[in-house]
C-alpha cells in the first residue's frame, strides 16, 4: 500500500509544497501540494527531480559507508572509527595550532535548519572558532550584507505571493525562468493584473521578454545605472520626502554623491541611453507601489555589496516600504540558504543574526552551552584558498577543513586554487550524500542521510519556515548530518546529543527571539511561518512583509542611504582575451548536480558538457555552428563546452551555465572579490573562443571525460544499461 | 474538428517541463526504476526560444494532414479528434517529417522495444497524440507551472467564435453610416 509524504520541494528557494508518493519504500512520482508559495504548481524539478533518492547512477554514487583514507587510498570502516578517528585528528590539530586553524562549512542545500544549527554550535562551543560559512558566501552574501547595513534585516522584505499584486517590479540581474520558474510564474501573473516590468540585464531573459522596459545594460554597470535612476528622482523632483524625513538616514550625503551621475555620465558605462534609463527612473518613482527583485547579476560581482545598498536607496527614495507587494527581494538560491543563514552557519553571527562580537548576545549563547565562546568574526569561505595556501606563518594557516554538504572542490570561484588549498589541508573531512570533487581530496568520508529521508525545517527565500519530512528508509549505513556532528562533538570532548529535530528546533528558538514563536507546532497548522515570529501564541502567525509602517530593524528604527563611486569589473576584456564571459544557470539542473544529475529525466533534458551562449554574429565571425563543440580559455583554465548561438545575448557577451563538470565555467572565472562580502565575480571575466576542426576527436573527448568523471565517482561504467 | 494544444507566449517561461511530462506519461513512471540507459527520451514538444518568443511548439493535428496525405503506408490516421501514428506500421521513411510545416514530427528509437529483423532499434515517427488513452489527458497542460498550454477543443472554438461575433455585433452596431 502507498503512502504520500507532504514536504518541501529541495531545490531553489521558493519553497514550493509537494507531496512524495511511496510504494513499497521507494518515491514512484510527486504532486504538487497547495503551498503557500506554489499554489499546486512545481516546475520541472519539483515533478522529477526526487528521482537521486533511487540512486540510478548516473554522474556520482551514492554514499553509503563511513570511509578513511588509508595510505592514500579510500577505505569503507565502521562508524565508530571513522567518528573517533575525526575527532582525534581535529583535537590534535586544534591543540597544535589552536582552534582557529580549524574551519567548517554550513550547507545550504539538503540537511536543513536543525543540522545547521548544530554546526555552528559545534564550531564554535567545541572546536571554539567562528570559521563557520556556507555558500550564501557565493551567492547573495552582498544582499545580506548590503540590506543589514541599509534597512537592518539582510531578507526578502517582500513575500513570494504579494509580487503578483505589485503595479510596477523592477528586476535587475535576476532571472527567474531559469532560477525559480515559481517565482517566475508570480511575475507573469503581475503582469497579466497589469504591473509594469522594468527589467535590467544584458541578456534578454525570459522576464526582459515581456518587460515593458528592457534595459540591456553593459555587464558589470550595474552601480552606475542604479544610481543615475537616483540620481534622475532627485533631479525630477520624485523623491517621497515625508518618508525621508521620517525614516531615513543619510540622504544628504546620497543626494551629493549620485549628483555626477546623470544619465549623460553613465550613458557609455552603461551603454544605455540616457533617455531610457530617465524613462525607467520616472515609471519606477510614479508606481503607487514597486517592487526590486535581483539575482545573481547583481551579486556575483567585485561590486555587489554597494549596488545592493543602491536598491536598497532606491526603494528608500521612493518610499516602498511599508506595507505589501512593494519593497525589496534578493532572491535566495537554494533550497535553505536563507535556512544556512537564519541558523548562524555564519562567521560573524549566531542563529537570528545575532553578532558573535555582541558581548550580550555572546554571553547569552555561552551560558546557554556552557563554554567560552570566541569573540572574534571568523573567516569567510571564499578567503579558505587564501588562509591555507598564503599565510606563511604556521600557527595563523588553516589546517583542517570540516566540509558538510558542499562541494568547494567543484563550486567554488577559481577551482585551482581552491583545489590546491585541499590537497595542502592536513585534514579535510567530508560529510555528503554523494561522491563528489570534494570527496577525491578528502582524508575521512561521513555519509549523511539526503532530504527525503530525514526531517527538519528548511527556510524559503521570503523567511517561510516550513517542514521537510521523512518519506523512505536511507539505504545503506547512513546517520542524519546532525546525528554525525553530534557525535563527533561528543568524541571531541564536548557532549551534544538530541532525541530529534523538533528538540534542537527548541534549543534554537530558545536562543533566537525572533523565531522563537515559529513552533513545530505552529509550522503543522499554519504550513509556513515566516519570521520575525517572537510569540508562540497561535495569534502571531509570523510576518509576510519587513518594515511595517516604515519602521525598519536598526535599533533606531531608520533605515540608512548610500552611495559610492562605481568601479569596473575586475579583469576587463583586451586583445588577447576579447569576449566577457558571465556564469549562468540552466532551469533543469542544481548547484553541482550531485542531486539533478543523478536524476534520469533531468539528465535527457540536459546533460554534459554544457552550452555557451554566444551572438548570432560572433558564431558567424568565428564560423561556429549550433551544437558544435569550443575550446574557451582563460587566463586561469580551458574547458570544452557546445555553441549555442542565440538572438539574446549581446555581441561581444558569452554566457555559460555553470552546472557542469566538462564544461565546467568555474575553471574559467576570476577570483576577483566583492570587498565587504567577500563573494566572486562570476558575472564578469575575460575569455577567448577557439574554434576546434576535428570534432570527432573533441566529441571523443566529451565521452571520455564523462566516462572517467563517472569512474572516479565511483560508478560501474561497464555495467549494461548504464548511459552513455 | 480535431482538437490540438496551442502554447501561450506571454505566460511560457520556456522551463520545459512539458518535456519531461510529456516523456512521462507516454513512457510511464515505470521509467524512474530502469536503468537510465534502458528507456527512451522522446518529447512530443519542443521549445522555441527566438528574441521575442518562447513557446511550445507540437502538432496541430491538422484537418487535411499534409503527414497523413503522403504516408505510403496507411501509418498515419485520425481518429479520437487526433492525427495518430501507428508506430508498428510506420517504416520510418521521413516523408511526414519533410511534409509537415510546422516541423512538429520527428524521428526517434521506438518505445514499444521492438526491433527490426536483424535486431538492430526500429526508427519511427514521432509526434503530439493530445495523450489519447492516458488519464488526464495532455500531460504537457498538466505539469505547466505557468498554465501557457490549453487544448483546442471543438467546443472552446465555437465559444470563442461565437463571443467574438457577439463583440463584433455590438461593436459594429455603434457605426450608423459610413
Amino acid at each position: 500500500m502507498g503512502k504520500q509524504v507532504l514536504t518541501t520541494c529541495p531545490y531553489c528557494g521558493s519553497g514550493c509544497q509537494l507531496y512524495l508518493n511511496v510504494e513499497n519504500g521507494k518515491i514512484v512520482s510527486s504532486t504538487p501540494a497547495n503551498g503557500r508559495t506554489n499554489e499546486g504548481n512545481l516546475c520541472l524539478k519539483g515533478h522529477y527531480g526526487w528521482d537521486y533518492l533511487n540512486d540510478p547512477q548516473i554522474l556520482t554514487k551514492r554514499l553509503t559507508k563511513p570511509q578513511i583514507r588509508k595510505n592514500g587510498v579510500l577505505e569503507e570502516v565502521e562508524w565508530d572509527e571513522a567518528i573517533n578517528y575525526t575527532a582525534k585528528r581535529l583535537n590534535e590539530i586544534k591543540e597544535k595550532y589552536g582552534p582557529d586553524s580549524i574551519m567548517g562549512t554550513g550547507c545550504a542545500r539538503g540537511s536543513g535548519n536543525e543540522a545547521n544549527f548544530v554546526m555552528q554550535k559545534f564550531m564554535r562551543a567545541a572546536v571554539g572558532t567562528n570559521n563557520i560559512d556556507h555558500c550564501a558566501r557565493v551567492c547573495h552574501a552582498p544582499s545580506v550584507a548590503g540590506l543589514q547595513y541599509s534597512l537592518g534585516s539582510g531578507a526578502m522584505s517582500i513575500s513570494i505571493p504579494e509580487i503578483e499584486d505589485t503595479k510596477l517590479l523592477f528586476v535587475i540581474g535576476y532571472n527567474p525562468a531559469e532560477s525559480h520558474p515559481i517565482m517566475a510564474r508570480r511575475i507573469v501573473k503581475a503582469k497579466q493584473k497589469g504591473a509594469k516590468i522594468i527589467v535590467a540585464d544584458p541578456r534578454i531573459t525570459e522576464t526582459a521578454r515581456i518587460s515593458d522596459m528592457h534595459l540591456q545594460l553593459k555587464g558589470g554597470s550595474n552601480l552606475a545605472l542604479v544610481q543615475a535612476m537616483g540620481n534622475v528622482i532627485i533631479a525630477e523632483g520624485m523623491v517621497d520626502q515625508k518618508f525621508v524625513d521620517d525614516h531615513t538616514l543619510g540622504y544628504e550625503e546620497y543626494k551629493k554623491t549620485v549628483e555626477k551621475y546623470t544619465p549623460e555620465y553613465v550613458e557609455s558605462i552603461c551603454h544605455l541611453p540616457a533617455e531610457t534609463i530617465r524613462q525607467a527612473a520616472r515609471e519606477y518613482a510614479k508606481a503607487e507601489r514597486a517592487a526590486i527583485l535581483w539575482g545573481m547579476g547583481v551579486c556575483q560581482f567585485g561590486q555587489a555589496v554597494d549596488v545592493v545598498k543602491g536598491l536598497a536607496s532606491l526603494a528608500l527614495l521612493t518610499g516602498n516600504f511599508g506595507g505589501p507587494s512593494m519593497g525589496v527581494g534578493p532572491v535566495r538560491g537554494q533550497n535553505n540558504v536563507q535556512g544556512g543563514c537564519d541558523m548562524g552557519a555564519l562567521p560573524n553571527c549566531y542563529s537570528g543574526y545575532q553578532n558573535v562580537t555582541d558581548d550580550a548576545a555572546r554571553e547569552k549563547f555561552e551560558k546557554a552551552w556552557g563554554v567560552k565562546l570566541p569573540k572574534e568574526n571568523g573567516i569567510p569561505l571564499t578567503q579558505v584558498p587564501h588562509h591555507v595556501l598564503d599565510v606563511k606563518d604556521e600557527k595563523k594557516r588553516l589546517h583542517a577543513y570540516y566540509i558538510f554538504g558542499e562541494d568547494p572542490g567543484q563550486s567554488d570561484p577559481d577551482l585551482h586554487d581552491m583545489r590546491e588549498a585541499l590537497d595542502k589541508l592536513d585534514f579535510v573531512i567530508m560529510q555528503d550524500i554523494y561522491m563528489n570533487k570534494t570527496g577525491l581530496k578528502a582524508d575521512v568520508i561521513l555519509p549523511a542521510t539526503a532530504w527525503g529521508e530525514h526531517d527538519g525545517v528548511y527556510s524559503s527565500a521570503d523567511r517561510g519556515f516550513q517542514r521537510i519530512r521523512k518519506a523512505v528508509e536511507p539505504k545503506g549505513d547512513l546517520k542524519t548530518d546532525w546525528e554525525i556532528i553530534c557525535l563527533v562533538s561528543t568524541a571531541m570532548g564536548y557532549p551534544m546529543s538530541y532525541k530529534n529535530t523538533k528538540e534542537i528546533w527548541d534549543e534554537m528558538r530558545s536562543l533566537t527571539p525572533s523565531f522563537y514563536g515559529a513552533t513545530y507546532e505552529k509550522m503543522e497548522e499554519l504550513g509556513c511561518v515566516q519570521w520575525p515570529c517572537r510569540d508562540e501564541s497561535m495569534e502571531d502567525k509570523g510576518t509576510p512583509y519587513l518594515h511595517k509602517g516604515g519602521i525598519f530593524a536598526h535599533p533606531n528604527g531608520k533605515a540608512n542611504f548610500f552611495a559610492t563611486e562605481w568601479r569596473a569589473p575586475g579583469e576587463i576584456e583586451d586583445v588577447e582575451y576579447p569576449f566577457t564571459l558571465s556564469t549562468v544557470r540552466e532551469v533543469g539542473h542544481y548547484s553541482v548536480r550531485t542531486m539533478t544529475g543523478n536524476c534520469r529525466t533531468l539528465t535527457n533534458l540536459e546533460d554534459e558538457p554544457g552550452w555557451i551562449q554566444m551572438s548570432l554574429e560572433d558564431c558567424k565571425k568565428l564560423n561556429l555552428k549550433q551544437s558544435e563543440l569550443i575550446r574557451v580559455n582563460s587566463r586561469r583554465g580551458s574547458v570544452i563546452t557546445r555553441v549555442m548561438p542565440t538572438e539574446r545575448v549581446k555581441t561581444g557577451a558569452t554566457y555559460m551555465t555553470y552546472q557542469w563538470w566538462i564544461g565546467a565555467c568555474n575553471e574559467l572565472t576570476v577570483p576577483y572579490l566583492d570587498p565587504v562580502s567577500n563573494t566572486p565575480e562570476s558575472k564578469y571575466c575575460a575569455i577567448n573562443l577557439e574554434k576546434i576542426d576535428d570534432q570527432v576527436w573533441a566529441e571523443k573527448q566529451v565521452k571520455d571525460s564523462y566516462e572517467s568523471i563517472r569512474k572516479n565517482m565511483g560508478i560501474n561504467t561497464a555495467e549494461k544499461g548504464c548511459r552513455i | 474538428m480535431n482538437y490540438f494544444v496551442k502554447g501561450n507566449p506571454d505566460l511560457c517561461i520556456g522551463c520545459r517541463t512539458c518535456m519531461i511530462g510529456c516523456v512521462v506519461a507516454h513512457e510511464g513512471v515505470k521509467i524512474f526504476q530502469m536503468k537510465p540507459g534502458e528507456y527512451v527520451f522522446n518529447p512530443k514538444l519542443d521549445i522555441i526560444k527566438t528574441a521575442t518568443i518562447t513557446m511550445p511548439v507540437q502538432c496541430k493535428h491538422c484537418e487535411n494532414p499534409a503527414c497523413m496525405n503522403v504516408c505510403a503506408v496507411g501509418a498515419i490516421q485520425m481518429s479520437d479528434n487526433a492525427v495518430m501514428i501507428s508506430p508498428d506500421k510506420c517504416i520510418g521513411c521521413k516523408t511526414c517529417m519533410i511534409a509537415c510545416p510546422y516541423g512538429a514530427i520527428d524521428m526517434v528509437v521506438s518505445s514499444d522495444g521492438k526491433k527490426q529483423l536483424d535486431g538492430s532499434e526500429r526508427v519511427v515517427a514521432n509526434k503530439c497524440d493530445l495523450c489519447t488513452g492516458i488519464e488526464g489527458g495532455p500531460a504537457c497542460i498538466r505539469v505547466c507551472p505557468t498554465a501557457a498550454l490549453k487544448l483546442v477543443t471543438e467546443e472552446a472554438v465555437e465559444t470563442s467564435v461565437s463571443n467574438k461575433r457577439t463583440a463584433a455585433a455590438i461593436s459594429l452596431a455603434q457605426v450608423k453610416e459610413y
